[in-house]
């Protein structure tokens, strides 16, 4: 069977569970990361030299870390022409969005969800918070704008091009901050929460 | 013609012009970005909300976000070559291009900004410092990788190695700084180094 590691609370581990249960992936996950420690541990570190979640084992042995690799990965092999659309422009605009996540709202993400979410109150940074919070309501106005024009992401139908930003999209509506209305993002984050995978995996607590 | 608008010396665009060398696909370039501005103006931005090179267009479809536009080509112009067939084969080299993204890219930056974009007397030695010895740690991951396989994708080029490929040229284009003796990740790069289209768009000089 598909071993998961990692804990459940990373967003990236979030992907790939998501994207299992997308699918109807059987895995078995175990915790490690954050509270769990165990990634810096010479056995994962040899698994995954960065020492972070999520890393994949399959049956056959083989590992695989980076979390939008890893979804694209289970998407194509279970799931094309679905998930992984097999138009290649529309993949590619699938692909853009998730590349996009990884260079250009996890920066900001990081500094708001960080701040307010994993650092006591005493000790936050008012400052880092209120810029990463303008900075993500900018990127989350990109994604209004395309997805005035498309129900999701690449296009008419849900693909893996919706899932890092779908978990970015609940932070974003879930962390105690200020928001713009944006009715598109709004939108598509509510087609997204009629999903039982993203219902399970994403619209958790935030830790 | 396929259209790809990015001034040369971006990293992001070297992607494009050295994956389109490898396949012999024939493009138009136009300059766009720092001095020749154009992401500013509302057609650019039309497309690419990002105001950032590369954009790509192709016989009217318009991509952004650089590894996923070598993906997409590579798809269309070099299966079984730049993009491996095999899933597994495929993903570990996709996986390099995303580290590229998640990992090595913030590293790297405040380096190459420091000591290629700014004047002498307006450097900061400490951040420089910080990023080299940061970058050196994440060259010593794929140094390490490098000791098992002869590229980032397994035993042949591919798309794995082309983000990271840039970035191997822009550290030892670096002048007199400190670099740690990582014999692994030299014969990689030593054999970027015979590949035409490498030679032609990436060994050009730090600009």
């Amino acid at each position: 069977m598909l071993k998961i590691l990692g804990r459940k609370t990373s967003s990236n581990v979030q992907k790939v569970l998501w994207v299992a249960d997308e699918i109807g992936l059987k895995y078995e996950r175990t915790d490690i990361g954050g509270p769990f420690g165990g990634n810096d541990k010479p056995d994962y570190l040899k698994l995954n030299p960065n020492g972070k979640v999520p890393t994949i084992i399959e049956d056959d042995g083989w590992v695989m870390w980076e979390s939008n690799a890893i979804t694209r990965y289970l998407a194509a092999r279970h799931a094309p022409g679905t998930l992984y659309p097999n138009d290649l422009r529309q993949r590619a605009s699938a692909e853009r969005w998730m590349d996009w996540q990884s260079n250009t709202v996890s920066p900001q993400m990081v500094m708001v969800f960080r701040g307010l979410v994993r650092t006591p109150p005493e000790k936050r940074d008012p400052k880092t918070i209120a810029a990463g919070r303008d900075g993500l309501s900018k990127l989350m106005a990109i994604m209004d704008r395309h997805l005035a024009d498309n129900a999701y992401m690449a296009g008419p139908q849900f693909t893996v091009g919706d899932i890092p930003l779908g978990i970015a999209a609940w932070r974003w509506y879930a962390m105690p901050i200020e928001r713009e209305d944006y009715p598109n993002l709004k939108r598509w984050s509510d087609a997204l929460a009629k999903r039982k995978p993203y219902q399970t995996h994403i619209m958790q607590p935030l830790e | 013609m396929l259209k790809i608008i990015g001034r040369k010396t971006s990293s992001n665009v070297q992607k494009v012009l050295w994956a389109c060398a490898e396949m012999g696909v024939k493009f138009e370039r136009q300059d766009a970005g720092m001095q020749f501005g154009v992401t500013n103006t509302p057609e650019y931005i039309a497309m690419n909300p990002n105001k950032l090179v590369p954009t790509i267009i192709d016989d009217g479809f318009v991509l952004w976000e650089s590894n996923s536009i070598v993906r997409y080509l590579a798809q269309k112009h070099g299966m079984g070559t730049l993009c491996p067939t095999d899933l597994k084969v495929r993903a570990s080299a996709e996986r390099w291009m995303d580290w590229q993204l998640s990992t090595m890219g913030s590293a790297f930056s405040p380096m190459f900004h420091g000591l290629v974009r700014t004047p002498p007397d307006k450097r900061d030695p400490q951040a420089i410092e910080k990023s080299r010895a940061n970058a050196e740690t994440k060259f010593e991951i794929m140094d390490s990788y490098l000791g098992k396989t002869k590229f980032l994708g397994g035993d042949l080029f591919s798309f794995g190695d082309i983000p990271l490929g840039i970035y191997a040229y822009r550290w030892y284009a670096f002048e007199g700084i400190k670099r740690k003796d990582l014999k692994n990740l030299k014969r990689w790069y030593d054999d970027l180094c015979k590949r035409p289209g490498f030679k032609e768009h990436v060994m050009i000089g730090l600009g």
